[in-house]
């Protein structure tokens, strides 16, 4: 094991062992927690304009759809949040699909204003089909989520019953940390084969992209579906933790602001979506408090944002993290590969 | 000369822009095993005519039949991801890397429409899917020593000089398995020695059994390695022949000196 590799389990167990700590009170798992969804928001998005160069200024719609797909199937049926997961992970690749499908001969800024006409569209349907959202008045009341393996139990011995149901901050830090390691992995590993270089080839140049055999609008479609997946089961964690959903929620500002997160971690680098997302909300957090102290509104934080990203602009145009197609150093074929060109002297 | 079937058979392709009309009624033949080239001055049509035989552009009129491994078909209108599966590869007179990427993946890149693993295999890297990432990776270095990259595998593409920036996108071509080659102005920007490894480089791609179409102004490279040859100007073929013949084809001298030049 490398110091690298090291490092990153120590910081691993680190975050793990947060909620141990004497002083780990509800405010900051919970900061902590919507560092982690944001995480998930930031890596999703990441696929459409890091990885495949597509800017996409809608992806809040997503979110939105997973939230209220979780959020009406519990209230609505009583699911299990672990049934709902890849129901509503479907649901935002459909939605992503049609999102997609009719906009693949549009590129840059037309593109973005669709994705941006998308998000609206979800927010205005939120707010008005009142027979399904109930609106403005929202989703309140949603369960928790909890974990239900009464049956197993049961089965064994009549007088157990593992059943949990989730309360307070902790055990949802702990899902919400197994969604951003699970998301990760999966899309390093994504990144890291041929659907990976395809968008990578995509996001370089589409006609060379297509020259080399790539059919372009197929795999724009497979990167809105994942991207939009992700996204919506960031949602369906949001709904069942907050346990309460509204249409303003799902608002431009949310799509501005994970898109600040990839462009400052680095667009098309996981790594720098997570970087990305734990620099901005816990800068948020701090403006939160700051602000009203210096007599402004909380809501002036965008303006920071905004601030922050013209600095970013003017100094680090690629972000903290530029590198593209890292994870494909690191696979075990390229390292046999990289070491035996090196016993030969070749490089 | 030789008994068998052309590979590519351009048929009266023309290509209107507008009012502009690029190509016109375009007639040739290219025959496997032989190195073709395209020439003519500056704007006389010559990219626009790989690109539609690449199927950038779907020709105005005319037919394309490319005799695929499978059989010859009229190609007019497929889609440049198409054609390429079908055998033709191509560079750019502006070279197009994925310039960000490594020298390897960019001929890894080339690869994709000869494999064929999923997302599924990709997140479960399952066996069959890393015994394919293997094949490409074997594939791809087979390629890179092939143009002489093999030792820059790790460099990012946009690192690399001109010259290996164009054996580079040859490489990446070659990778796509194709029949046919179209290089557009390989040796452009390359100094006398790359030019020299060049010439080297495309008789060992027609020993691979890969037929080369190629656009060249460096008359010496053309006149030098190229069997056949098809004069564009204008738009339309004013010659098409061996290279000795196109030498000395009045109408290939004026096109390129002025009128009056022939005569002199
Ligand atoms: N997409 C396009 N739209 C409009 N006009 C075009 C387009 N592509 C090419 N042309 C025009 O078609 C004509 C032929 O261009 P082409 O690039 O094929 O020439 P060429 O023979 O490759 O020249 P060069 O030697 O300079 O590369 C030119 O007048 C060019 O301006
Ligand atoms: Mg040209």
């Amino acid at each position: 094991m490398n110091t690298k590799t090291l490092l990153r389990n120590a910081l691993l167990l680190a975050v793990l062992a947060i909620p141990l700590l004497p002083f780990a009170g509800d405010y900051l798992l919970h900061v902590l927690t919507l560092i982690m969804v944001y995480m998930v928001l930031a890596m999703g998005l990441n696929v459409v304009p890091g990885l495949c160069g597509m800017l996409d200024l809608g992806f809040v719609g997503f979110y939105g759809v997973g939230a209220y797909t979780c959020g009406l199937l519990t209230m609505n049926y009583e699911l299990s949040l672990w049934l709902i997961l890849p129901i509503a992970a479907l649901n935002g690749a459909v939605w992503g699909i049609l999102r997609g499908a009719p906009t693949l001969r549009l590129t840059g800024d037309y593109f973005a204003i669709v994705t941006f006409g998308f998000s609206e569209l979800v927010v205005l349907f939120l707010t008005n089909e009142i027979w399904l959202t109930r609106g403005p008045l929202g989703l309140p009341g949603i369960a928790p989520a909890s974990i239900d393996l009464s049956w197993l139990s049961k089965a064994i011995n009549p007088e157990w019953d593992w059943y949990w149901e989730f309360i307070g901050e902790k055990p949802y830090f702990y899902m919400a940390f197994v969604m951003v390691v699970g998301v990760f992995f999966m899309m390093r590993r994504i990144e890291d084969s041929r659907i990976g270089r395809a968008w990578f080839a995509i996001r370089e140049d589409d006609l060379a992209a297509a020259s080399a055999g790539i059919d372009v609008q197929i795999y724009k479609v497979i990167a809105y579906a994942v991207s939009a997946a992700i996204g919506a089961v960031a949602g369906s964690f949001l709904a069942r933790w907050t346990m309460f959903l509204s249409p303003d929620m799902f608002k431009f500002w949310e799509s501005f602001l994970v898109l600040c997160m990839i462009v400052l971690g680095g667009l098309g680098n996981m790594t720098g979506a997570l970087l990305g997302s734990v620099v901005l909300i816990a800068m948020g957090e701090l403006l939160r408090e700051i602000l009203p102290r210096l007599g402004m509104p909380a809501e002036t934080r965008f303006i920071v944002y905004g601030l922050i990203m013209v600095l970013i602009m003017r100094f680090k145009p690629s972000g903290f993290l530029p590198k593209i197609a890292d994870a494909a150093l690191h696979n075990p074929i390229i390292v046999e590969l990289r070491r035996s060109l090196k016993a030969k002297g070749v490089v | 000369m030789n008994a068998s079937a052309p590979l590519l058979k351009v048929d009266g392709v023309s290509k209107q822009f507008g009012g502009l009309m690029a190509l016109s009624e375009v007639s040739f033949e290219v025959l496997p095993g032989r190195i073709t080239g395209l020439i003519g001055p500056n704007g006389a049509g010559k990219t626009t005519l790989f690109n539609c035989i690449a199927g950038v552009y779907t020709p105005t009129k005319g037919r394309l039949l490319f005799d695929a491994a499978d059989g010859a078909r009229r190609t007019n209108g497929f889609k440049p991801e198409r054609m390429t599966a079908l055998g033709i590869a191509r560079t750019f007179q502006n070279i197009r890397l994925f310039s960000q990427l490594t020298v390897l993946d960019n001929v890894r890149i080339g690869r994709h429409c000869r494999t064929s693993q999923g997302l599924f295999g990709a997140i479960f890297r399952t066996a069959a899917q890393v015994a394919e990432e293997r094949r490409i990776v074997d594939e791809a270095m087979r390629w890179l020593s092939f143009v002489g990259l093999e030792g820059k595998a790790f460099f990012q593409s946009s690192a690399l000089s001109y010259g290996d920036q164009r054996r580079l996108e040859i490489a990446r071509a070659l990778a796509t398995g194709p029949r046919l080659l179209l290089l557009d102005e390989p040796a452009a920007g390359m100094n006398p020695q790359e030019t020299a490894s060049l010439v080297g480089l495309i008789h060992a791609i027609m020993k691979e059994g890969v037929t080369v179409v190629l656009i060249e102004h460096d008359m010496k490279l053309v006149m030098s390695i190229c069997e056949h040859l098809v004069v564009l100007d204008h738009g339309m073929k004013i010659a098409e022949g061996g290279p000795r013949d196109i030498r000395e084809n009045p109408q290939v001298i004026e096109a390129y000196l002025g009128r009056g030049a022939a005569h002199a």
